[in-house]
């Protein structure tokens, strides 16, 4: 039988993390809908399937055929959820490697279980962004058009990753796995000098003693966290979408207009917003966080600046943006307004995802309204653009229309504003980082090698989290801290 | 045996040298080495080795092989480049084998990946070694002369680059010689500056006359390299009768040598031969000298950048003031009256250095060893130029390597960023750099470069295509990777910790790493040495399977091992695999149990003991490495256009690639400031770019053939769920 080849097994010591390893990912969209599908794919993924949905090893079901089953964890054998499996042994698969699909229940409790659980497999780990498809490329499976729209797609997928650890980061928990990163490279760093350098310098054997005393604190809090089931912040869930723009053009009175209620104080004085103001939306059926911010202006006022850099801030995180413009500060002409327009964005706006928002079309004439929406619309470089009034609620219908549709697209790409899944993605890491702390301990007296070579795997795998840190930022701290003269 | 040969290797007679090359044979050359430094010697043995006619060019041939600085070789991680020379058949390991006096492996207790073999040198023996060695190669000449210039012409337009070499211009010699491969092993000679306290003057090394301006000239000017500036230094030597070292701390050798070379079984010192080495401290009063001296000291007030990880004394004070600082007294040789001050390194006046030395507890009577010299205080100076003449066996030494006080160079050194990972420039065809002209210090690091530029040097001149060695597969790898796709900012030395794939680059395996390659691939390994691999590789293996097949039950292991803590929960059979992760398990243990199986293999134990451990955690790594591997074999054309390539690329993404120009798709990767967006697209390029050429070539020779592909290409699109 086919299967039989792949000898990999539970008991394996895999702590390590290869970029080849077998990857997992929800492969359907969030929000609103009645099966999610997880794929994986990797050598591991026969393992997966047998351990998660009950097959004897060696016994798979047979190949592209759906089968039911109970889906359980691999470790406690509590079953997390009924739904159909499918297996695909490579080359036929859609990254050419053996590949698993899992369609389950699409509630975000059971989705996250079962993401928790193939995290929980040895050699599997979450996938990186557009990881899925590079695999499919090199395995020769994609074909000519949508190889050459592969880099755009990858891009986005970094970028809706990148934003969404952007979130994720600048939070209480941001901060704690940057600490556990600051105090694990610094172990790294002693004990890479202590290997290098202790047989020629004065190297005090000391610095191992206190590398064992942090190393055995983070195994420690890193596990307290693990096991803590209210699992720190509760992480804001939906596309984000942030309103900016200029003071009084309108943004807190778009913000009330589309939740329906004075959600915001609105005032016709300039930087009456100071502090983001966030309201939980549905549209369509999608969860959105909706986020009114301060205006973008140069203020001398202490609690306005500070709400300026709070806006920039979620600007940064937003998948979406809608730009609120005062449309009677637009020049007449065609032309001049696109330059205005295109300056206007320039200047507060660096995200390429964005909905232009001309506010207050009541205040001008029918005819420049007709003028404009008609003119613009050749013109190149100018993100999609509405005109409305939330005043009269003038062109309201349209706006949602276009707002649908780009939010649907964004919940579209299982990567963008999916907390459970960058949830899952860090409690994998964090696991197998902890994992790697272990090997220390164990190799510690025996072997400085291997017992660094378990600090410098369970870097890598924090890495994932924190960012990637390279050779030299470890010699960095290296000859920072020591005199290394020989 | 093989060792045997090697210790009856007699060094011929320095006259044989002049023999041997008073006279030029030929005008035209495969490939011609300008310098005989520890980059030049590998790298014109290497050429050779590879079947090309070679010649060797040097100031003087009495320095080939000369020890410039520390009178010692290995070391942590650069041990593990002695050992990668050697399995590529280069010389270096075999003349430590021959020159050593005190063998001992660093890191003995921290794991076997990172021994470090080291040995202290006799510093005459060593450059005799080589000298025969590089006389006796076939093909190869060597030849005494000064480089004027670099010849260049228009390139091949066949292939990319500006500029093609065509040989050297010798000072006081019309015609060029012709050479279809120059390499450059220039050293600290380009440009190089030497500096005694606030004197300065032009010179890559104390008794040596400095380059020529031509060949900087060619260089920066003609091929417009950019070049960057550097600075090393080098301690005063000390004469041992005026040490006491009864107050610094005794450091003996290893009691059994482990010999550097694959080969060797055995070091020409016999263990009881060896020479020790002394540990002491530097003292508050140093730092005071130090700190009132520094207006004395020009060298260490510019800013050109120095090494952070051998910096000298005045450096080390300045940095970390208030501590002791760690001095070794090496020998300098069997016979020498040297002692070598590790740690010392200093540009201070000469009398300021010899203030300095007596500052230190044992050193508190030292003398500077200047023969011949009018820098230092004359006293000393006759005094020891006396001690060296008074013993005859040391003219040689006298006359071949003047030693003066310690002193400190600059010079330059060319961005290896212009390098391929062949270690040839990009933009000009047949010119190859190797060692301290590349950014780098150490001779280990000098001699792992010169064996990849002179193997490459002689492939380009053969038209056999150029090769690079991994950074998964070799610390050589990761060397010259860390060169050429990332650059230098200070002299680059080699640590263990820039290998990502430690555990399974160990010093014990990198013949099994690297000689099969050097012979099947390379060309640069002698087939004698290619059988040997052979034969280790074959035990090893059939060892592996026999500890693999061997197994009992716990409570028979307990019974035959009674000091062994052997968990019994685990059911079923343990193997001699499983019991070698035990820390106190040997194999010579398991042969008590198992004899008839096991004896034959007992030549290896340690390397089957080590492999044993290590083989989980180099299996974790192997995927990894495939996947490095396979990007490194996605060659990036080297005269592509990044600004005009029809791909999309952001302009910042497209200035890295061009002014780095990476060679293959893995060293793009590892760029900063590259994207996966960008990798990926960049993949795209190459890939279909290769397709269209080999469709092309499909359709050029079988028509038919070239359609079921695209049929099969179809049928795995529809597959896509």
């Amino acid at each position: 039988m086919k299967s039989c080849r792949h000898s990999s097994s539970l008991d394996g010591a895999s702590v390590g993390m290869a970029d080849a390893d077998t990857i997992f990912a929800l492969s359907s969209g969030h929000g609103r809908c009645g099966v999610a599908v997880v794929r994986v794919s990797g050598p591991a993924s026969p393992t997966a399937l047998s351990c998660m949905a009950g097959f004897r090893r060696g016994l798979m079901p047979p190949p592209r055929t759906a089968v039911l089953r109970s889906i359980t964890d691999p470790h406690s054998n509590e079953v997390l959820d009924r739904g159909l499996v499918l297996w695909f042994p490579g080359p036929h698969s859609f990254s050419g490697e053996d590949s698993v699909e899992f369609h389950i229940h699409g509630g975000p409790a059971v989705i996250t279980s079962v993401l928790q659980a193939l995290g929980s497999v040895p050699g599997v780990r979450p996938a990186e962004a557009g990881e899925f498809t590079r695999r499919a490329f090199q395995a020769g499976k994609l074909d000519l058009t949508e190889v050459e729209g592969l880099g755009d797609l990858i891009h986005a997928e970094t970028e809706a990753q990148r934003r969404q650890a952007l979130r994720q980061m600048s939070g209480d928990l941001g901060r704690l796995y940057q600490a556990w990163s600051h105090r694990m490279k610094r172990c790294l760093a002693h004990v890479e000098a202590f290997i290098d350098f202790s047989e020629d310098e004065l190297i005090d054997d000391g610095i191992l003693t206190e590398v064992d005393r942090t190393v055995a604190q983070l195994q420690a809090e890193m596990e307290q966290h693990l096991k803590d089931e209210r699992r720190g912040e509760r992480l804001r869930t939906g596309v984000q979408v942030v309103i900016a723009g200029a003071t009084n053009a309108g943004k807190s009175s778009l913000l009330n207009t589309l939740c329906q209620r004075p959600a915001a104080i609105v005032s016709p004085i300039p930087g009456t917003t100071r502090d983001v103001v966030d309201t939980a939306l549905d549209i369509g059926g999608f969860p959105v966080l909706l986020s009114d911010t301060a205006g973008l202006r140069d203020s001398s006022d202490l609690v306005e600046r500070e709400g300026i850099r709070r806006a920039v801030e979620r600007l940064e995180q937003a998948d979406l943006t809608l730009m609120v413009v005062d449309c009677s500060h637009i020049p007449a002409d065609v032309q001049p307004a696109a330059s205005f327009l295109r300056e206007h964005l320039h200047k507060l706006m660096p995200s390429d995802q964005c909905l232009l928002v001309l506010n207050k079309t009541d205040l001008i004439a029918d005819s420049q309204r007709e003028k404009l929406a008609v003119g613009l619309q050749s013109v190149p470089g100018l993100p999609p653009f509405c005109l409305i009034s939330c005043q009269t609620h003038q062109g309201l219908t349209d706006f949602l229309t276009a707002l649908h549709s780009r939010v649907k697209t964004l919940c579209g790409n299982p990567l963008s504003g999916s907390p459970t899944l960058t949830q899952a993605r860090h409690r994998t890491h964090l696991q197998r980082s902890v994992a790697a702390l272990a090997q220390y301990q164990r190799y510690r007296d025996a072997d400085l090698a291997l017992a660094a070579e378990g600090v410098r795997l369970a870097l890598t795998c924090l890495g994932r989290i924190t960012g990637r840190v390279g050779a030299e930022e470890i010699l960095d701290i290296i000859f920072k801290d020591f005199c290394i003269g020989k | 045996m093989y060792s045997s040969h090697m210790l009856r290797k007699k060094v011929p007679r320095l006259l044989q040298v002049f023999k041997r090359t008073s006279h030029c044979d030929r005008q035209q050359y495969d490939v011609i080495v300008v310098g005989g430094g520890h980059a030049g010697t590998e790298a014109a043995a290497a050429a050779a080795r590879v079947g090309a006619r070679t010649l060797l060019v040097t100031q003087k041939i009495q320095t080939i092989g000369a020890l410039s600085c520390n009178p010692s070789l290995g070391g942590i991680g650069k041990g593990h480049l002695v050992k990668e020379v050697d399995a590529l058949d280069g010389v270096c390991g075999r003349a430590g084998d021959w020159a050593g006096i005190h063998f001992s492996i660093l890191n003995r207790r921290k794991g076997p990946a990172v021994w470090g073999p080291r040995a202290q040198l006799d510093r005459q023996l060593y450059r005799e070694f080589i000298q025969s060695d590089l006389l006796s190669t076939p093909r190869l000449t060597v030849w005494e002369g000064s480089v004027e210039e670099l010849m260049v012409e228009e390139p091949n337009p066949e292939k990319p680059g500006r500029h093609q070499v065509t040989g050297i211009r010798l000072a006081n010699m019309e015609t060029p010689i012709s050479a279809r491969s120059v390499v450059l092993t220039t050293g600290t000679f380009l440009s190089g500056s030497l500096f005694v306290g606030q004197t300065s003057s032009p010179g890559g090394r104390i008794g040596d006359a400095p380059s020529s301006a031509g060949l900087s000239h060619t260089i920066r000017e003609r091929l417009g390299l950019r070049t960057g500036r550097l600075r090393t230094g080098t301690p005063p030597r000390v004469v041992k009768n005026s040490v006491d070292v009864s107050l610094a701390k005794l450091h003996p050798a290893d009691l059994n040598p482990t010999p550097f070379s694959f080969i060797n079984t055995q070091t020409r010192c016999k263990p009881e031969e060896q020479l020790p080495c002394y540990l002491t401290f530097t003292t508050p009063a140093v730092e005071r000298v130090v700190r009132e001296n520094l207006h004395l000291n020009c060298h260490i007030q510019q800013d050109t950048k120095g090494p952070r990880y051998c910096p000298s004394i005045e450096s080390r004070v300045l940095r970390f003031p208030g501590r002791q600082h760690q001095v070794w007294l090496e020998p300098e040789g069997l016979t020498s009256d040297l002692l070598y001050p590790q740690g010392l390194s200093t540009t201070m006046p000469p009398d300021v250095q010899l203030r300095l030395l007596r500052e230190i507890p044992a050193l508190h009577k030292a003398e500077i060893h200047t023969p011949g010299t009018t820098i230092a205080r004359r006293r000393f100076t006759v005094f020891s130029c006396l001690n060296a003449l008074n013993q005859t066996n040391k003219c040689v030494f006298f006359f071949c390597l003047v030693v003066f006080s310690g002193y400190g160079v600059q010079y330059d050194f060319v961005c290896p960023t212009q390098l391929s990972p062949a270690l040839q420039v990009k933009s000009t065809q047949g010119l190859f750099l190797a060692g301290q002209i590349n950014g780098t210090t150490g001779y280990e690091e000098a001699a792992a470069q010169g064996l990849v530029a002179g193997l490459n040097a002689a492939r380009s001149a053969l038209a056999m295509p150029t090769v690079m060695l991994s950074r998964t597969e070799s610390y050589i790898g990761v060397l010259i990777d860390d060169l050429v796709s990332r650059g230098v900012t200070e002299p680059y030395r080699m640590f263990t910790s820039r290998a990502e794939f430690r555990a399974s680059l160990r010093p014990d395996n990198a013949d099994l790493r690297l000689t099969l390659k050097g012979f099947e691939e390379l060309g640069c390994v002698s087939s004698e040495r290619y059988k040997e691999a052979v034969r280790v590789r074959d035990t090893l293996q059939d060892a592996m399977a026999a500890l693999q097949s061997l197994s009992a039950l716990p409570h028979i292991w307990k019974q035959k091992l009674p000091n062994i803590e052997i968990s019994e929960n685990k059911s079923g059979e343990l193997t001699c695999m499983n019991l070698l992760l035990y820390n106190d398990v040997t194999i010579e243990m398991l042969a008590s149990v198992f004899p008839e199986s096991l004896s034959p293999y007992m030549e290896f134990s340690q390397r089957l003991k080590i492999e044993a451990v290590y083989r989980p955690h180099c299996d974790l790594q192997k995927r990894e490495m495939a996947r490095i591997q396979r990007e490194e074999t996605m060659l990036l054309p080297e005269d592509l256009d990044y600004f005009s390539l029809p791909v999309s690329l952001s302009q910042e993404v497209r200035e890295i690639l061009d002014r780095v120009r990476p060679t293959t798709l893995g060293a793009a990767t590892r760029l900063e400031g590259m994207t996966p967006a960008a990798t990926v697209n960049l993949l795209n390029y190459v890939r279909f770019s290769n397709r269209k050429v080999s469709k092309i070539h499909q359709k050029e020779t079988d028509p038919k053939k070239a359609g079921e592909e695209e049929d099969l290409h179809v049928r795995n699109a529809s597959l896509r769920q």
